[in-house]
């Protein structure tokens, strides 16, 4: 019912990322990851992709970034076909991973250094980033002198550092306690908005996977595929106590109601 | 940034005053030592007194000053050997790392190389290089090579998927994998084989000089035992341990400076240091 819902405001309409019929099988065919899969992704939305372990969300995020190629069917992002990593597309990972010998606003550039030598502007825009990510005090410091939250933070910055429209986050706020994670979701919503990049969001968790995004992709196992497109009319900005409104809850109850986990 | 640091001179005082506890330990052992050899307890033929060992050490250090000249000898042997040990040890590890077909081939000599006693080469060595400086500097860089080899190639290939894949997204090259992540990953188990690789480069040049040779300590300290001068003969062997301790330091120094990130002290000081430099940088 959900999918003939008007497009959120924030897409403009263009779509940036789209898969036909796409598939992928590990282990030499035995094991579908994700079966015949078509989607559209439009410009500037917030895209969450949620499902239980093994349904295939992780896959079709790396089949995006162009970290590994389907086995059948074509992803395009800006009506070219992804064939490997690319400059339009940036990833962050659920670990920040970040170098221990590099500073914070080192980090950051750390993009900027595989695709160049870095400019005095670019230095600026790092800086500039650190301090959007609530880290301008800690540009200087190493990551072991910062906390796991703060240390996503910078991973944060070093994704928004690639310039690239399109991000890709795979469960980047998994590995922190609630309080932290649930601070970071507001922020990533105030962020991704002022910069206008088209973010694809891969979580495990129903609420947060609708408090952030415009559209839910809901998918199931065995075979993994999106079984379901959940449109999430609520308004932005949205206070956390949004979840307590029913029409939040009506859409968690949507969402369950897809997974058979009511 | 603040710094939050005691001042220099109350570190100064910390230190001694947590240094005179030892002093106190070492002057006691002495003190019972020199007692020892006084009342006859132990012969000071065998076991010269301590005093008797400070009067050697004044001769040799201070009024004749005949250790320099072999403290010297033995240092640059040592450190020349470390240094060309440490060149083949760590481009074969970079080689071995970079190539597979490579590393199955060099390895089964760095094994062979290992388990056959170093020094048993000393002979050997002597033949091939002389009477000289030459010889001493070939075992010292033979005794130095394996575990500056080792450990450099443990940390060159050890893997790290998360940070593998965030290079391939960002588009690395395999140039890049390797100087912006490889390297830097490997250096502290580098330096771990380096400070090895440096005291087995002093044993090297030590015992090269036992065998055979007119200068360096090893020959002074041989000399000495022979006279059956005891009392010089450990006044020599301290500067054996001088020679290590300086050149452990040194190492210490250098792998606290390059890895620094280990060491809270160390990074506060590095993320001091980048901020100036940014500040001189772009910084109005």
């Amino acid at each position: 019912m959900n999918v003939e819902r008007m497009p959120n405001h924030a897409a403009s309409g263009e779509v940036v990322v789209s898969g036909i019929a796409v598939g992928k099988t590990f282990a030499d065919g035995t094991v579908i990851a994700l079966d015949n899969t078509t989607f559209e992704i439009k410009r500037g939305s917030f895209v969450s992709l949620v499902g239980p372990s093994g349904c295939g969300k992780s896959t079709l995020l790396r089949l995006i970034s162009g970290l590994i190629t389907p086995t059948s069917g074509q992803i395009s992002v800006h009506d070219t076909p992804v064939t490997g990593p690319r400059r339009d597309i940036s990833m962050m990972f659920q670990k920040a991973t970040l170098l221990e010998w590099r500073t914070s606003l080192e980090n950051v550039l750390l993009p900027t250094e595989i695709a160049g030598t870095p400019t005095k502007a670019d230095k600026n825009r790092a800086l500039d980033l650190l301090k959007l990510v609530g880290l301008g005090d800690f540009a200087f410091s190493f990551p072991a002198q910062l906390s796991g939250g703060m240390q996503q933070r910078v991973a944060l910055a070093r994704l928004l550092q690639t310039g690239a429209d399109i991000l890709l986050l795979d469960e980047p706020f998994g590995a922190l306690d609630e309080f932290t994670r649930e601070r970071l979701n507001t922020e990533l919503m105030r962020i991704v908005a002022e910069v206008g990049a088209t973010t694809i969001f891969v979580t495990h968790n129903i609420s947060e996977a609708i408090f952030l995004a415009d559209q839910v992709f809901v998918m199931t196992s065995r075979p993994g595929r999106v079984a379901k497109i959940v449109d999430v009319d609520l308004e932005r900005p949205r206070p956390l106590s949004i979840q307590t409104s029913p029409e939040f809850n009506r859409l968690v109850e949507d969402v369950r109601v897809t997974l058979g986990a009511v | 940034m603040p710094d939050s640091r005691p001042s220099r001179g109350y570190r100064f005082l910390d230190a001694m005053v947590r240094f005179v506890p030892h002093l106190v330990l070492l002057i006691v052992l002495l003190c019972l030592w020199e007692a020892a050899v006084a009342t006859g307890m132990i012969t000071s033929i065998m076991i010269p007194r301590p005093s008797a060992i400070g009067g050697a050490i004044v001769e040799l250090y201070v009024t004749k000053g005949t250790i320099y000249k072999h403290f010297f000898i033995t240092l640059t042997e040592a450190v020349v050997g470390f240094c060309i040990g440490a060149a083949i040890a760590v481009s074969l590890a970079v080689c071995s790392s970079l190539s597979d077909v490579f590393k199955r081939y060099v390895i089964p000599y760095a094994v062979v190389l290992n388990v056959t006693p170093g020094i048993a080469l000393t002979p050997v060595v002597i033949a091939w290089f002389g009477y000289g400086m030459g010889s001493k500097m070939a075992l010292a860089a033979i005794l130095c090579f394996f575990p500056i080899f080792v450990n450099t190639l443990t940390g060159l290939v050890q893997i790290d998927e998360d940070r593998e894949e965030l290079f391939k997204s960002l588009g690395a090259n395999n140039t890049q994998i390797f100087t912006k992540m490889r390297v830097p990953a490997a250096l502290p188990l580098m330096f771990a084989g380096l400070k090895i690789g440096l005291t087995t480069a002093l044993i090297g040049a030590v015992v090269a000089e036992f065998a055979q040779a007119t200068d360096g300590v090893g020959v002074l300290m041989s000399r000495f035992s022979f006279q059956l001068n005891m009392a010089a003969s450990i006044a020599t062997l301290l500067s054996m341990t001088v020679i290590g301790l300086l050149l452990f330091y040194t190492m210490e120094f250098l792998d606290d400076r390059i890895v620094f990130w280990r060491r809270e002290s160390r990074r506060a000081a590095a993320s001091r240091a980048r901020a100036r430099s940014w500040q001189s940088q772009i910084g109005k």
